[in-house]
């Protein structure tokens, strides 16, 4: 019996470890921290930053195991979904397959002073979309 | 004597990593690089024809530097160069400058935003975002919806933000010197095609076996 947890507890362990490396890895990768630290020119904070990240993934790993409940107003919904959206948006912003169209739009067809118009057609895309979804796509 | 008349001979030249010129112009040593030399024969090298672009180069010429020191070792015998940093130099020729006609670049800005707009919407099907949010807004508050809009929206708005928090400099006033990753990634992709061109559009750099 005790082999048993212990084992759980091993295996449990283990899947947590390579899941968090992964997490971490990933963020790596989109130099997302860096480009912040370098938006707000807080170099010398990166630790806190790190902790952020660290904190905030166990807090949403707990949050989606042990379904608590703490009867908020709705209210505290709205910053929560706007700083998560700025997450996200740099996520999507960060993935290279949005940042290799650029160089190839310009190079290729010419459109070298037209690149702010075009970014922005991305991003508008991006909140019309995720709009749409919300508000209408998802009733369907 | 012997000392002075060598320092005197010595020519160096850096050549310049890429360069633009016009469509039949005549290239001269001073266009594709730097030159220290002695008065007396600086004003005729830099006056040194080193290619002349014709119709049949295509957009994108290769100069070796070798191919440079053989036209000055032929020009002033008596010279000893001395090359510092790049090997070669990139001529980008310059076509006559074709403006993108605005219905194609309506067209382009509607590809993106409408591709964009796909791509995000499978996004959120793919990782199960509706349910998160349902979830999210459940332990919260305690109550259960079907739409969870007073997150959502919030959550497009920032999406939006986001990006252009991560492309562009909205506290426009550089605090540093450091480039946006969209200008990186335009550097790269020029880079790039540098390299490849240096590599292959250069025949001295290859040299291959033949096949009897």
């Amino acid at each position: 019996m005790i082999i048993k947890i212990l084992i759980v507890i091993f295996i449990g362990f283990a899947g947590g470890l390579t899941v968090g490396a992964g997490f971490v890895a990933f963020l790596v990768v989109l130099g997302i921290i860096p480009r912040l630290t370098q938006l707000s020119n807080t170099v010398n904070k990166i630790h806190s930053y790190e902790w952020a990240v660290v904190i905030g993934a166990v807090t949403g790993a707990l949050a989606t195991l042990r379904d608590p409940s703490f009867s908020l107003s709705p209210l505290f919904l709205i910053p929560l979904g706007f700083t998560g959206g700025i997450f996200i948006g740099m996520l999507a912003a960060a993935l290279t397959e949005v940042l290799n169209v650029f160089p190839i739009l310009a190079k290729r067809v010419g459109v070298h002073e037209k690149m702010i118009p075009l970014l922005m057609a991305i991003v508008i895309g991006k909140i019309f979309g995720s709009l749409f979804q919300w508000i209408y796509f998802v009733d369907r | 004597v012997w000392e002075v008349n060598v320092m005197e001979n010595t020519v160096y030249i850096r050549m310049r990593n890429r360069i633009q010129a016009n469509p039949d112009q005549p290239v001269f040593l001073k266009d594709v690089a730097q030159i220290i030399a002695d008065e007396t024969v600086i004003s005729r090298l830099e006056k040194l024809k080193i290619y002349q672009i014709t119709k049949e180069d295509k957009n994108m010429i290769v100069i070796d530097v070798m191919k440079i020191i053989s036209f000055m070792k032929e020009a002033y015998g008596n010279i000893e160069v001395q090359t510092i940093g790049p090997a070669q130099t990139v001529i980008e020729v310059i076509y006559k400058k074709r403006g993108v006609s605005f219905p194609l670049f309506v067209l382009i800005w509607f590809l993106l935003f409408f591709g964009s707009a796909l791509a995000i919407m499978n996004f959120h099907e793919d990782v199960s975002m509706q349910s998160v949010q349902q979830r999210i807004y459940t332990i919260l508050t305690g109550k259960e919806v079907k739409k969870p809009l007073l997150f959502q929206i919030p959550y497009s708005i920032g999406l939006g933000l986001g990006m252009i928090l991560f492309f562009n400099h909205i506290f426009k006033k550089r605090i540093n010197e450091e480039p946006s990753p969209l200008e990186m990634e335009m550097f790269n992709y020029q880079q790039n095609i540098d390299q490849y061109v240096i590599m292959y559009e250069n025949k001295e750099n290859i040299n291959k076996l033949h096949d009897y």
